[in-house]
């Protein structure tokens, strides 16, 4: 492993550890994006390698289309902008996640904060707008679930659909939201739980 | 439990009831391409080389031209000089000499 090399030609920090645990993708985007000369052009791959599974991490938080464009433009910008600020102490796909994660919650905020009259207006107005996306293609069950999903506090609902839709391990999500590998556990069990409640009571 | 064997996560699987529309990601990445100021397209990376040969073939012939007709300009003039004395030497004598001298002399005076 050529660990001395890559110090020596990337700007940023890299820990041999975190090598270790690094694709040769993400090797590759970190010596670049620490080489001037080609940020602009290794940021742009980046975001074509990245884009889709943020989409859909936000997708599954803010569930219409338009904004979760929204949310993944200032998600990649604020990347951008702080690029300088990426020191290498964590994965690349991890640093991504934990923007696009603070930018979802920003955004939910901002709405919530707009919304005065009351916290289960946001989530009863999501769902209003999920019925009436045009990207929405799901049946009436999955519309079931995406309701029950919402009834989960919003960080419940975050590791939910980190482990249920993406099978985002628990070390990974640790990463990314800053809980402990227990604590998230017990939070997607509680999660499960919830979700299978609010279907026993609407049958 | 008999519930959940009517509506139950697993019934109701994995997959997300989401689209997006077409071509959405490419445009995505391409919208910041120009926000981050990269412009992608192949065509400007093949021109390049070529656009560097020409910028120094012109900056070539800009500096080596002045240089050339300089030289080639002086040399002719040279060569013109020559001519003209060996050819008015080959047209006159020793006497139209003397007559072009002792006229001339005092006039030039």
């Amino acid at each position: 492993m050529t660990i001395i090399e890559v110090k020596t030609v990337n700007a940023l920090k890299i820990r041999s550890h975190q090598l270790k645990s690094m694709t040769p993708a993400e090797e590759e985007f970190q010596q670049q994006l620490g080489d001037p000369k080609k940020r602009t052009a290794a940021f742009s791959s980046l975001v074509r390698s990245y884009q889709e599974r943020l989409y859909w991490h936000i997708r599954k938080m803010v569930l219409s289309h338009e904004d979760a464009n929204d949310v993944l433009q200032n998600t990649f910008m604020k990347a951008w902008n702080g690029l300088d600020g990426f020191r290498g102490d964590s994965q690349l796909s991890t640093w991504l996640y934990r923007i696009a994660t603070n930018e979802t919650l920003t955004f939910l905020s901002n709405k919530r904060m707009r919304n005065v009259s009351s916290i289960d207006d946001v989530e009863e107005g999501l769902l209003s707008v999920l019925r009436a996306d045009n990207y929405f293609n799901g049946n009436e069950i999955q519309l079931k679930l995406q309701q029950a999903i919402l009834t989960l506090p919003e960080k419940q609902r975050l590791v939910f659909n980190m482990k249920y839709f993406d099978d985002i391990t628990y070390e990974q999500m640790e990463n990314v939201l800053g809980t402990s590998v227990g604590a998230l556990k017990a939070s997607y069990h509680h999660a499960v739980k919830k979700i299978e409640k609010f279907f026993a009571d609407e049958e | 439990m008999e519930t959940n064997n009517k509506l139950s996560l697993d019934k109701i699987g994995k997959e997300l009831p989401f689209s997006v529309p077409e071509n959405y990601f490419e445009q995505f990445a391409t919208q910041i391409d120009e926000q981050i100021g990269f412009k992608s397209s192949s065509k400007k990376k093949f021109l390049r080389p070529w656009m560097y040969m020409a910028a120094a073939v012109f900056t070539g012939i800009a500096v080596l031209t002045p240089v050339l007709y300089t030289t080639n300009s002086q040399r002719t003039a040279i060569q013109t000089t020559e001519n003209y004395e060996s050819y008015v030497l080959s047209q006159v004598d020793e006497t139209v000499l003397l007559d072009c001298y002792v006229n001339d002399v005092p006039a030039t005076k």
